[in-house]
């Protein structure tokens, strides 16, 4: 009997003084490890997914890209009313180097050239030889829209000195996949630099990615973003060119009504829209578009309140625009002018319309006294009819037509402080190219890199 | 690792030859040394074994023993342990009732239990007759002051809440700062599972009246053998277990009421409009005018007074029926109890009851097995306060200008107030309820091998179910416009499995090994699931069953898993020279791919001086023991995968994406702290006076730190082991029974102090926008670095901050940083007192806290002279007004910001000294009970945070608000203050 407990001890106490090493391997559920996290072509297009959703983000195109150029070039057409501190120094042009916006926009950015790396350096896992053409372009146009984006906001501006040799961002063409590489240091380039880069990764992205891509990047949005390179850089036979393609593919026409584009999701008018729907948008409360513009029963704070003068002076009465983009705010800070563009949270965001590529056109063809795919007159008179806006236009435009149409059309689109600089116009009392008018780098990154990243002047 | 086993199992294999000697057989009996009566279950051990038996119904006992078995070792609950030699075949034992923490007193520890004369490390011990009957929210409550070197907060008077427990000064920065909770050998779920802003506190559904002791292991000696979980301090709770004998039924009933232990004075109407009307004037607006546009109410000129401060409370009460059985004889021991217990809380619809039964149960198979198991089961309801920092916060509510009315004409708490009236949710179905099932569980088999040598395998489950609700109507400030309605259900569980091999022994008569090893593996596991919806056909409709929009859900699951080996031997010269080392290897999934395994040595020494020839036969002295160690111990609550490069999901519109979200370390582990303790022991005059005094110094490395990368690598930090900190300090405890006889005084005093100090940081974290708590080398853990406030400039009525020059100057923004203060207390601890006469007996117990600056956040908004329309301390009405006036309070200026910067002008001394509680009981004399046919019987009234001294002017000096994180100690924002309880109670026998 004795035995028997004897034998039953020993099996007992050798089983349980076993174990083997894969019992401390867990996987986590809501995230997967990196190194495994992209096996096939749905993972590599996931990533590019993902790339699209940081873009969407508030501090990118969700609201950040969208409203900041507007606040900073907004002297005359809208002023900061919120209590936030980081929009109200945008504003005012007393920016910190701890200014959050900035930092934040900084940080996405580099985070969506990250992804976009990372799904260029994992191209050899796609096996469907069209979705890695597809796939390529898009990483391309992302990584090359984001560090123009980056370069035009944290760089003094193109033309600022002669041979561009400004700084302006880190070039990032590899993905961080490991520690060491996440401690990396990459100084700045220069600003001529930077934009070689932007214009080779959408060139190449142009002849990637497909001539209509769903809800994503197309080749034309690669275009239509090429088209606002060239006219930043002063470059109008490229701005031309790269418009009328955009145009005479036929794919895009303006819509019948002008609000139309801004309350419908993938209209004609759109060439490129951030994707937004009840669940995930750039956000209801502390960000997004409607956050801070609308001023209507239960939606947005009001913030960015438009001069009353500004509509009044600008959009001739009887222009629908004047009544359709434009209401006195019946929700938070209650009458005062507002703009209806953005007044939804779940509503997409219009990146690129095909409006902005008559009035390229149009402003192209007049500087360089040409009349490639039409005449400005008639690139014109797409904007601006009796149908769309119950208004006409000048059969034989200026250039101060054109450039004046294009601040009415695209106001409050993220446009206006590149606008005043690529055609060096004051803001306020700052001219063009003023230190407070380009964001501060943030101290963080300098700080983070031992100042390998050099701050601007003026900060 | 795989060298260990085979040594391991060569132990156990050569013990097993030890198997069968000789034996002789010895019987006795055990009695109280008062009156001669038989004493049951009385445990009876030979010494220098583990084996041994218990007395039966009638005291006696019979017990097969080795031959060279030289002592027989008595022991009993509330009595003193006695050894007695044997001589013969019958030994009897007289025993003697423990008066004071008695030195021959058993003490829990890591696997095992020791006799506390033997124990070379720093162990506090708290018991069930020292916490009886009190109403305590939970019962780690039961350790403030008393036991030592253990801080606690409760934090709030919010029931269910979760409180601070440092033991030993603060040991982390990023990872947990809690001790590791162990139940009857199974680890359990101490954190918060739920996703209110505030914090719910597990440990809040076990019945404190279960629970026979609580051991604190301090240092690394004692709290090595639990290796990277053990940097925090170890709580080891013991839960009561069977008796032998007669079966026994025990009822017990309380009941009570509760008030704010303080509430605070604001303005009344006519001295608030003489407030504003001052500060508009001074500014020149007219404050009516001003009042009007902000609140959109005419107001100003209502007969209005209302007193909305004290609307935030409401008259709380507590009552518990607890009823147990327990019994057994020679082979089996049982207990069985239930009880349920209500407490409505002082605030606001704040309600925590618990219901909990227990089976715990020993049972004897043959001359080899033992098996048993500890069943509990509990069922919490929590109608939880919102966060400090919410609207709907009900301590909110004293900002409200006392000109606005309660309720509107329709007899609805009125909605148009300057700020949330959140009297609105006292309404219709607002409720927030969350529910808690757990059950903490574990079975064992134990194997006497031989006199010497025990074997024991216990598995141990702790299960949690919480299931979240919350529910607000369309009046409220997040319900509307149609209701929202929230449901969360999240189950987390820690599964343990035990092995350990034992070892006990002595070796002629000065020789004695006491030695274990042991494996043990761990899986805790935690997932959830939660929906949101919104817009109902009306508030009768709480349920998202009914709601249009379903807004929101998520579903989630998280791992982690712990495979350890441990041994421990402690060896007994002489009864005289101790020596004691443990070794501990812990694998974890947590810990990165290059760093899986650690390990955690720790070792200590004591010597029993009054063994010595020279002191023996002192007088005075009865005992002297010096006792010192040193080890290493970590600390694993690191986050579950915060070593792994890992990419996460991202929805973009109607697709979801891949997105990477962190940049992991793969050499991360758990934090390391070494720690050094010396310590004396101490007993005078036959023990009747008895105490301890330590000292430890804590060295903390590998603190987990996010270090910032250049965010153009696409991140932007890392978590690594990059940052120390160190802790000393002294504990001292004093034991004295100051009249024995009819009259019994005994009284217990501990005073603890801790310095903290950090000593490596990546970068200094500063303190927030509202907040004054600093991490920064050189010095302790939240300090209070921010403008110095300096009072009110007499000429101008401008408030003063310390200037760059070191003058006084009006100008905030040009003031300068410096340290206000310092949140860690100077000393901390308590005083107990017993007192018995014939049958009644008075306990009170105090406990105490000195230094540990307080910052009241909101000073800003409620004691700033009237700067911005919430209403103000009455202290506010000694503003400035006059040249030439001193006065602290500067001249009230509406909108302008006068003193209104963060700063000094809101730290407060948090030094108190509270009369935690008081017990006044009767036990009914035997013959009194005789009629009743009861074996025991006892009334009494209690009261619980009795009396608060303390000069700090808010709610209450135990105060730390949970909403901004851990850096920010000693911060009060509408915080609410405890509870004082009376209750009056009976416990009966049968």
């Amino acid at each position: 009997m004795k035995y028997i407990y004897k034998l039953v001890l020993i099996l007992l106490v050798s089983s349980v003084f076993t174990a083997c090493k894969k019992t401390l391997d867990v996987e986590p559920q809501q995230t997967i490890d990196a190194g495994t996290a992209l096996q096939n072509d749905q993972d590599v297009n996931s990533l590019v997914v993902g790339g699209y959703s940081i873009l969407g983000g508030g501090s990118l195109y969700g609201t950040n890209l969208l409203m900041l150029p507007d606040l900073i070039g907004g002297d005359g057409t809208a002023t900061w009313r919120g209590t936030f501190q980081s929009p109200r120094q945008i504003t005012n042009k007393t920016m910190t180097r701890n200014n959050a916006d900035a930092n934040l926009t900084w940080t996405a950015a580099y985070n969506a050239i990250n992804t976009a790396n990372i799904v260029l350096n994992s191209l050899g896992i796609v096996k469907d030889p069209d979705l890695k053409t597809q796939l390529e372009g898009e990483a391309l146009f992302i990584r090359g829209i984001m560090h123009f984006e980056l370069v035009r906001l944290y760089g003094l501006p193109w033309g600022a000195t002669a041979g561009n040799t400004q700084l302006g961002v880190a070039i990032k063409t590899k993905p961080t996949n490991t520690e060491a590489e996440a401690f990396e240091k990459v100084p700045r380039n220069t600003v001529k630099e930077v934009y070689d880069l932007v214009i080779a990764d959408l060139t190449r992205a142009v002849t990637l990615l497909p001539e209509e891509n769903e809800k994503r990047a197309s080749k034309y949005a690669a275009l239509a973003f090429l088209s606002r390179v060239y006219l930043q850089q002063g470059n109008y036979a490229g701005a031309l060119a790269t418009s009328n393609e955009v145009i005479e593919s036929g794919l895009f026409k303006l819509n019948a009504s002008v609000s139309a584009v801004f309350s419908n999701k993938n209209t004609a008018e759109s060439i490129w829209e951030i994707q937004q729907n009840e669940q995930n948008n750039a956000g209801t409360s502390n960000n997004g578009m409607a956050t801070f513009y609308a001023s209507l029963p239960g939606i947005g704070r009001a913030d960015v309140r438009i001069t009353a003068s500004f509509v009044s002076n600008n959009y001739p009465v009887g222009d629908l625009r004047r009544t359709e983009w434009y209401y006195i705010g019946t929700g938070a800070r209650p009458g005062n002018t507002y703009t209806s563009k953005w007044k939804s949270f779940s509503q997409n965001l219009p990146i690129i319309r095909i409006a902005e590529m008559y009035l390229t056109r149009a402003e192209s063809n007049l500087v360089l006294n040409s009349a490639i795919g039409a005449t400005p007159g008639e690139d014109l008179a797409q904007i601006k009819n009796s149908i769309r806006t119950n208004s006409t236009a000048p059969a034989v435009p200026t250039l101060t037509d054109v450039r004046n149409e294009r601040l009415i059309e695209l106001a409050f689109e993220g446009q206006r402080i590149h606008n005043l600089k690529r055609l060096q116009q004051p803001t306020g009392s700052f001219p063009w190219n003023d230190d407070k008018l380009v964001f501060p780098i943030p101290q963080r990154e300098i700080d983070a890199t031992s100042g390998v990243l050099v701050q601007n002047p003026g900060y | 690792m795989r060298k260990l086993k085979p040594l391991f199992l060569g132990i156990f294999l050569l013990s097993c030859q030890l198997l069968w000697s000789q034996t002789k057989t010895i019987s006795g009996k055990a009695t109280d040394s008062k009156d001669g009566t038989p004493l049951p279950g009385v445990s009876v051990l030979v010494k220098g074994t583990a084996s041994g038996t218990v007395t039966g119904s009638d005291g006696t006992f019979t017990l097969a023993v080795p031959e060279k078995a030289t002592a027989l070792i008595f022991s009993y609950l509330g009595y003193s342990s006695k050894e007695v030699a044997i001589s013969g075949s019958l030994v009897n034992a007289s025993m003697e009732v423990s008066q004071t923490k008695s030195l021959d007193e058993v003490v829990v520890v890591g696997y095992g239990t020791r006799i506390k004369k033997d124990v070379t490390s720093s162990i506090s011990r708290v018991t069930s007759k020292e916490f009886n009957n009190l109403p305590l929210p939970s019962f780690e409550q039961a350790l403030q002051g008393r036991a030592s070197g253990v801080f606690i907060n409760g934090g709030s008077g919010k029931l269910g809440q979760g409180l601070k427990i440092r033991v030993r000064g603060i040991s982390s920065i990023s990872a947990d700062q809690q001790p590791f909770v162990v139940i009857d050998g199974v680890p359990i779920v101490s954190q918060s599972l739920g996703s209110n802003t505030e914090p719910d506190n597990p440990l809040a559904t076990i019945n404190p009246d279960d629970i026979e002791s609580i051991e604190v292991l301090k240092d690394a000696a004692s709290s090595a053998i639990y290796g990277s979980r053990a940097s925090n301090g170890v709580l080891l709770v013991t839960t009561k277990s069977g008796k032998l004998g007669k079966s026994k039924v025990n009822a017990g009933f309380y009941t009570g009421w509760s008030k704010p232990t303080r509430k605070a004075d604001f303005l009344n109407a006519a001295q608030y409009r003489e407030l504003f009307s001052v500060a508009a004037e001074n500014v020149g607006y007219v404050g009516a005018d001003e009042f009007a546009a902000e609140t959109g109410t005419d107001d100003w000129n209502s007969t209005n007074d209302v007193n909305w401060a004290d609307q935030a409370f409401q008259d709380g009460y507590v009552r518990q029926y607890n009823a147990g059985l327990t019994g057994g004889d020679a082979r089996t021991k049982f207990l069985i109890s239930a009880s349920y217990n209500d407490q409505k809380g002082i605030v606001l619809a704040n309600r925590l009851n618990r219901g909990t039964a227990r089976i715990n149960i020993d049972h004897t198979l043959n001359s080899i097995f033992k098996i048993g198991t500890n069943i509990s089961l509990n069922k919490t309801n929590n109608y939880s306060v919102p966060g400090d920092n919410a609207f709907s916060n009900p301590l909110q509510l004293n900002a409200i200008p006392p000109l606005h009315a309660l309720r509107d004409a329709d007899g609805l708490y009125n909605s148009a107030t300057l700020y949330y009236n959140n009297l609105i949710e006292r309404e219709g179905n607002n409720e927030t309820l969350n529910k808690t099932f757990r059950t903490i569980s574990n079975a064992y088999v134990e194997a006497i091998i031989n006199p010497y040598l025990r074997f024991r395998s216990q598995v141990g489950i702790d299960w949690n179910n919480l299931q979240e609700f919350q529910f607000l109507g369309r009046r409220t400030l997040d319900g509307a416009p149609d209701g929202y309605s929230y449901s969360n259900q999240v189950t987390a569980s820690v599964f343990t499995a035990t092995n350990t091999l034992s070892f006990n022994k002595g070796f002629g008569s000065d020789h004695d090994l006491d030695a274990l090893i042991g494996t043990e593996y761990q899986k805790g596991q935690s997932s959830g699931a939660s929906v949101t919806g919104l817009a109902f056909p009306s508030d009768r409709f709480t349920k998202i069953a009914s709601a249009a929009i379903i807004s929101d859900g998520s579903s989630s699951e998280t791992q982690f898993r712990f495979l350890s080996y441990f041994a421990r031997a402690n060896y007994k010269f002489k009864d005289k020279y101790l020596l004691g080392a443990s070794y501990r290897i812990d694998g974890s999934s947590r810990f990165g791919e290059d760093n899986k395994y650690g390990s955690f040595p720790a070792f200590s020494a004591g010597w029993i001086l009054s063994e010595e020839s020279f002191l023996k036969n002192s007088d005075v002295l009865s005992f002297l023991k010096i006792r010192s160690s040193y080890g290493v111990t970590g600390n694993a609550e690191i986050g579950n995968f915060g070593s792994r490069s890992l990419y996460a999901a991202s929805a973009y519109a109607d697709v979801s994406g891949l997105v990477t979200s962190q940049i992991g370390d793969e050499k991360l582990k758990w934090e390391n702290t070494k720690q050094f303790d010396i310590g004396l022991d101490f007993g005078f005059l036959n023990n009747r006076i008895s105490g301890e005094i330590d000292f430890f110094s804590k060295k903390t490395k590998n603190l987990l730190l996010n270090i910032p990368v250049p965010a153009t690598n696409g991140y932007t930090s890392i978590t690594k082991n990059i940052g120390d900190m160190n802790n000393k300090g002294v504990e001292f405890v004093l034991n004295g029974t100051i009249f024995q006889g009819d009259f019994v005084w005994t009284s217990s005093f501990n005073i603890s102090t801790y310095k903290n100090e950090v000593t490596r940081l990546v970068a200094p974290v500063s303190p927030g926008s509202r907040t004054l708590g600093r991490l920064a080398v050189g010095a302790p853990y939240g300090q209070f670095y921010g403008r110095q406030y300096l009072g009110v400039d007499p000429d101008n009525g401008d408030a003063l901050y310390l200037g760059s020059d070191g003058k006084p100057t009006n100008n905030y923004v040009a003031a300068v940083d410096t340290i206000v203060g310092n949140p860690n207390p100077d000393f901390y601890g308590g005083w107990n007192n017993r007192f018995s006469y014939k049958g009644f007996d008075l306990d009170i117990q105090c406990q105490f806290v000195s230094g540990g600056d307080l910052y009241n956040i909101a000073g800003f908004f409620q004691s700033v002279n009237g700067d911005y329309f919430d209403n103000q301390t009455t202290d506010q009405m000694n503003y400035w007004k006059n040249p030439g006036d001193i006065t602290s309070i500067p001249q009230p200026r509406l909108y302008d910001g006068n003193g209104a910067g963060k700063s000094s002008r809101w730290v407060q001394d948090g030094s108190y000294f509270r009369v935690k509680s008081v017990n006044l009981g009767y036990n009914l004399t035997k013959k009194m009970l005789r009629p009743l046919k009861m074996e025991s019987a006892r009334i009494y009234v209690s009261a619980n945070n009795l009396l608060t001294f303390t000069d700090y002017t808010g709610y209450d000096p135990e105060v730390n608000t949970q909403y901004i994180g851990n850096v920010n100690l000693g911060h009060d924002f509408y915080t609410p203050p405890q509870a004082r309880t009376i209750t009056i109670g009976i416990n009966i026998g049968l």
